[in-house]
């Protein structure tokens, strides 16, 4: 038997607004619910990529107070600790506010050794590239105090454009100069995150610099460390590096909280509660309501049309044709939506990568999760046209027939 | 000429609503020709369109027997009921029932789905029925764009469509001012007259009545006048 799909199609057309509506709100409901996965899908990955062999030593008391620069010998002693770096927030943007990216005050002599699965140096001043591109940035890190190493998001970022080699003006939020004047750094190196926990656009600069500008009244701030990101050795286990530190420290001057670095990681992710349940929480009602919208929707089609049903049934069309009516109608109106959802979910890509760069890696709209929207929105559309189509499985023709349409 | 194309045998039809249970049909004989045309009038609720149910397999009798052509329609169940209205009756209603997101060609195409036609051969027979009954120049035009008349006459265009043998229409110019009135009862004698279908209509309009070669009255779910007309 041929299904009357014209008669979808034109049911379709004759509620342009209503179903027009429809396909609006489930739209929305699919962008938002890709959106969401994909923020949340971005923040695990980034908390997947930290290593499993690093602590990062940050002050008991808040991650906002620097621990003191005198800890790090203390800590370099401890068994099972391989590497230490200091790690400080120096929080300065490059001509407007708007232009903020991440800048971490660390060790220079340090810093390439702790970071060699984390990040990959593609090219030095004076262009050296391939494996030799690491050694001349160590060098050219050790040689100028200025020296900075950046994310290759920096150099490609339309707002940036830092090439090696350039001097960066940047301008202080947190750290001032006695001069009144912007900081300056040099590029020195390239790097290309190795792990999705690492921004593309975070620059690297030199901790002694800064201290020993503070020191000399050269800008204004005290000498501090940050946390400490601590390598440990494979021999000893991690959990007693970190015990091991925090006792260290346990009579002060200032005590530390020593975790993973996935701890860390998801420190961030986490900041207000447990963000990924949070957001899927959120999500989940929205699909919810949509869902039940749409349902909604569906079941005044379906009253409206029991007698079409009769109708049908008279001309020797069985029940469950105008059942199927409706599902194909559902499901042409959700892949509809779904499929534009998706589309907008894949426009706004590019700008909410560059949006969450500093905070989310991974976002990405990625073909199993639009796989999953799709599937998500056609189980929609079959399961309001069967909500809808179901009651005309039970009722008579002579009892179709009689309801008014 | 076959006496007994539709037979109704000891034909019994209640129905219980809210407890009370009312006898529609009770132990009904009645015995249609092929090839006949057939008023079957009463008052209201006298189960003239519980008749026409039963004869058209939209409804199922509680005892007796419905035979059509060679088909016992009451013993037909319910999944085989659709495909045998399909084949062999067109129903022709009182508020037209044309479905109004379709065309007047698509309307009548519509019962053409079930059959094994081709789409280009679904359009020329469902055209073919709207030239019988004079509405070629209305084809693209939407039910809401049609007169009464026009609807009812699209309408038949439809029940015809299929060319099943047996027309089954309640009250077709009930909905209708005199002149389309007439105009349908025209074109259900020329389908009689001039293309054999057997009719069963019921009407409370005289003048309808007078177009059939036979008028049965109904009154209480019994057969109480019985009557040949001549053309
Ligand atoms: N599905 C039903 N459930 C309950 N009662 C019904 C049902 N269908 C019909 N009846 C009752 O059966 C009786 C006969 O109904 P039917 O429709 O056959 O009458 P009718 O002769 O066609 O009347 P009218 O001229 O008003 O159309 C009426 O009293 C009606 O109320
Ligand atoms: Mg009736």
């Amino acid at each position: 038997m041929r299904f009357p799909f014209r008669l979808a199609m034109r049911h379709l057309m004759a509620r342009k607004a209503r179903n027009g509506l429809t396909v609006l709100a489930i739209s929305i409901a699919v962008f938002l619910l890709c959106f969401l996965i994909a923020v949340v899908q971005g923040m695990e990955e980034g908390i997947r990529s930290a290593s499993s062999h690093r602590l990062v030593t940050q002050s008991a008391v808040s991650l906002f107070v620097d621990l003191p620069t005198s800890y790090q010998q203390k800590i370099d002693t401890i068994d099972g600790v391989h590497l230490t770096t200091k790690f400080r927030w120096f929080g300065a943007y490059y001509q407007e506010r708007k232009n903020f990216f991440a800048q971490f005050a660390v060790d220079h002599q340090r810093f390439l050794d702790m970071y060699t699965k984390d990040i990959e140096i593609i090219e030095a001043v004076g262009g050296t590239t391939g494996p030799a591109a690491r050694a001349a940035v160590q060098k050219a890190f050790a040689s100028d105090r200025r020296a900075a190493i950046i994310g290759v998001g920096l150099r490609d970022g339309e707002r940036f454009g830092f090439q090696l080699g350039d001097t960066v003006p940047l301008i202080p939020s947190i750290y001032p100069r006695a001069d009144g004047n912007a900081w300056e750094f040099v590029i020195v190196g390239i790097y290309r995150p190795l792990k999705a926990r690492i921004p593309d656009t975070t620059m690297y600069i030199r901790a002694d610099y800064l201290n020993e500008a503070f020191d000399s009244g050269e800008a204004l701030g005290s000498r501090g460390a940050g946390v400490y990101y601590v390598n440990t050795e494979e021999s000893v286990p991690i959990d007693q590096v970190a015990k091991d530190i925090d006792a260290l420290f346990a009579n002060g001057p200032q005590r530390t909280q020593t975790i993973t670095e996935a701890a860390f990681a998801s420190f961030f992710v986490s900041a207000i509660g447990n963000l990924p349940l949070f957001l899927g929480t959120i999500g989940g009602a929205v699909l919810f309501s949509i869902f039940f919208s749409v349902v909604n929707t569906m079941m005044i089609s379906g009253r409206q049309r029991l007698q079409e049903s009769g109708i049908l049934q008279a001309l020797g069309f069985r029940p469950f044709v105008s059942t199927m009516l409706l599902i194909w109608e559902g499901l042409i109106i959700s892949l509809l939506g779904g499929g534009i959802g998706i589309l907008l979910a894949l426009a706004t890509e590019g700008s909410l990568i560059r949006i969450f760069a500093q905070n989310i890696r991974n976002y990405q709209i990625s073909v199993p999760l639009m796989l999953l929207a799709l599937g998500i929105s056609a189980l929609l559309g079959i399961v309001a046209g069967l909500a809808a189509g179901i009651p005309f499985l039970r009722s008579s023709p002579t009892e179709a027939l009689r309801s008014s349409g | 000429m076959p006496d007994k194309f539709i037979t109704l045998n000891n034909v019994s039809k209640s129905y219980t609503r809210g407890g009370e249970t009312l006898k529609v049909l009770d132990q009904l004989h009645l015995s249609i020709a092929r090839g006949d045309f057939v008023a079957l009038m009463g008052p209201s609720g006298s189960g003239k369109t519980t008749i026409l149910n039963l004869v058209g397999g939209l409804d199922s009798c509680d005892s007796g027997s419905v035979h059509v052509a060679d088909s016992e329609v009451s013993a037909m169940s319910r999944s085989e009921l659709p495909a045998w209205r399909s084949r062999h009756v067109g129903f022709v209603f009182q508020s037209f029932n044309l479905l109004p997101v379709l065309t007047a060609l698509e309307n009548v195409m519509l019962p053409l789905q079930l059959t094994p036609l081709s789409a280009a051969e679904r359009k020329k027979q469902a055209a073919f029925a709207l030239d019988i009954v004079g509405l070629t120049d209305r084809a693209s035009h939407r039910p809401n764009q049609l007169s009464g008349g026009q609807e009812q006459r699209v309408a038949i265009a439809r029940a015809i469509a299929t060319d099943p043998a047996v027309i089954i229409a309640d009250e077709p110019t009930g909905d209708l001012d005199r002149s389309s009135a007439d105009e349908v009862l025209q074109i259900l004698s020329r389908l009689n007259s001039e293309l054999g279908k057997t009719i069963l209509m019921v009407t409370h309009d005289l003048v309808a009545a007078k177009k059939a070669k036979r008028v049965l009255e109904l009154d209480k779910g019994l057969l109480v006048e019985d009557q040949q007309q001549e053309a």
